[in-house]
């Protein structure tokens, strides 16, 4: 492990092959035009042939919205490659306090009815039903422990691993971040039974319903308990 | 010191008036007083259905107004001893000439010489819902058994949960046809109680007999013979706190109102 480490610090840019498709480390001590160049050099390697999908790895080092899509025009500019995801070990003051308020958990106690809205900051739990033409929003996940008739919003301030868990997920509308579904009656025929399902923004974009036990391994990250006991 | 009680429903047309109308007969049969106030100005229809339409010389505004006092506007229904009164809505005047502080008061102040005044609401969340809710204790919800309905009935019920002065609404269920609720065309009791998380207070079935006696200027309750007036029978002695059960709708057979009937007429 250190090995690797020492060996990685010594480049400016290290691509290295995974099960996953490529990783590309970029180093945090380097200068950022320094990374730049260097990475140019690095994909533009006739070696690399091949339109792999590539995930970037930016260390502690934070980068600015417009350089991270400096860095990807750089790669898509210069190689077949896709990058398909960023990882930072860092996070700004702002993000992170929106993480923190994200994952508080705010509890309504009662019917949501028809003209109704709550909302939370974080998560949301509704004891009781959402009625059709009420509305629940909040900037995490929501869960309701009750009958989902009505309209649910989870991410509402853009966290698209938001989910939205209810006893009985039968809503009108359902929004993840900026996706909205309307139930048709194609996606109400999916299930006759819709008790103890959830419903999360699936990498294509689109909105799918499963089963509430498949969350813990659609969004590990819920769970607030590590390791076993 | 009477009870002040709301009639809305949201939607409209689905038997506030008729409700309001036949429950104050029901409860002046039962040897309360009782004063019925209508608050769907420009519209009113209460008069009517009691048959008091051509005995109104002065109406609510003019009570509020001061053009009058409460016993020169308050119309006596003859039928009934001094148990059951009206006071008019206006018809030329506009629902927003009265405010919610007004109706409080004048309520009040009337709820010493009543057992219940019952209060007529207009359809709709506006001006006309305020000022009818603004002077009262509880309220009851009555819907039909349509999606609709139902949904307005939510609304209204989620606004009424919110005055700090009125107890938990209850509901009617009205116009109910048992065929239809029995073939799954109708949303049935168990669905709509359930659905709107409130109590029930009872269930009126539909009835052509509801329209001809309105027309007639006769509340059909005083038919003691006739299903709906049973069911506003049931509620009215509900309304006095004895526990009445209710007709079960669940497996509708034919004849079952006749059955219904002999259970609830031994009493
Ligand atoms: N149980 C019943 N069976 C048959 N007809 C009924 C029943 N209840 C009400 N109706 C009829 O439905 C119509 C509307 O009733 P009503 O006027 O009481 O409704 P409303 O809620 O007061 O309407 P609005 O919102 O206009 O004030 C009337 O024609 C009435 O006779
Ligand atoms: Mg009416």
């Amino acid at each position: 492990m250190k090995a690797q480490v020492t060996g990685f610090l010594k480049n400016i840019v290290n691509i290295k092959g995974t099960n996953k498709g490529l990783l590309i480390q970029l180093n945090d001590m380097a200068s950022y035009t320094e990374i730049l160049d260097e990475l140019k050099k690095k994909v533009s390697d006739p070696a690399l042939e091949g339109d792999a999908e590539v995930q970037i790895q930016l260390a502690k080092r934070h980068y600015s919205d417009g350089q991270l899509e400096e860095i990807k025009k750089v790669i898509h500019d210069h190689s077949k490659m896709k990058v398909i995801s960023t990882k930072c070990d860092v996070v700004t003051v702002e993000e992170c306090n929106r993480m923190i308020s994200e994952r508080q958990s705010e509890t309504y106690v009662g019917i949501v009815r028809s003209g109704q809205v709550v909302k939370a900051k974080g998560d949301l739990v509704v004891i009781g039903d959402v009625n059709q033409n009420g509305r629940i929003e909040a900037g995490g996940n929501v869960y309701v422990l009750g009958r989902l008739k009505g309209f649910a919003h989870a991410g509402a301030s853009g966290n698209k691993e938001a989910v939205i868990a209810a006893s009985w997920l039968e809503a009108t509308h359902l929004k993840i971040a900026d996706e909205l579904e309307t139930m048709t009656d194609e996606l109400d025929s999916l299930s006759e039974q819709p008790e103890m399902e959830c419903a999360y923004l699936h990498t294509s974009g689109k909105i799918i319903i499963d089963r509430l036990q498949e969350l813990r391994f659609l969004r590990p990250q819920i769970s607030t308990f590590k390791g076993g006991s | 010191m009477g009870e002040a009680i709301v009639i809305t429903s949201g939607k409209g047309g689905v038997g506030k008036t008729t409700s309001t109308a036949n429950l104050g007969t029901a409860l002046a049969l039962q040897g309360k007083k009782v004063c019925l106030i209508d608050t769907d100005i420009g519209l009113r229809n209460l008069d009517v259905i009691l048959g008091l339409e051509n005995r109104i010389i002065y109406d609510l505004i003019d009570v509020l107004e001061g053009r009058c006092k409460i016993h020169q506007a308050l119309v006596k229904d003859k039928r009934f001893e001094d148990k059951l009164f009206l006071l008019p809505a206006a018809q030329t005047a506009d629902k927003n000439d009265v405010n919610p502080e007004q109706m409080k008061e004048l309520i009040e102040g009337m709820k010493v010489d009543y057992d219940f005044i019952i209060i007529d609401c207009p359809a709709g969340i506006e001006q006309g819902y305020k000022n009818a809710v603004a002077g009262a204790d509880r309220a009851i919800v009555i819907t039909t058994p349509e999606i609709s309905a139902v949904r307005d009935a939510d609304r209204i019920i989620g606004l009424l949960e919110l005055e700090e002065n009125l107890e938990a609404p209850k509901l009617i269920i009205n116009r109910i046809r048992p065929h239809l609720m029995e073939a799954g065309d109708a949303l049935d009791v168990n669905e709509i109680t359930t659905h709107l998380s409130v109590d029930l207070l009872g269930i009126v079935p539909d009835d052509e007999r509801v329209i001809s006696s309105s027309n007639k200027g006769e509340p059909v309750v005083m038919d003691p013979s006739n299903p709906a007036a049973l069911g506003y029978r049931n509620i009215a002695r509900r309304l006095l706190g004895e526990s009445v059960p209710l007709m079960t709708m669940d497996k509708p057979k034919p004849g079952m109102f006749g059955k219904l009937k002999s259970i609830f007429s031994s009493k």
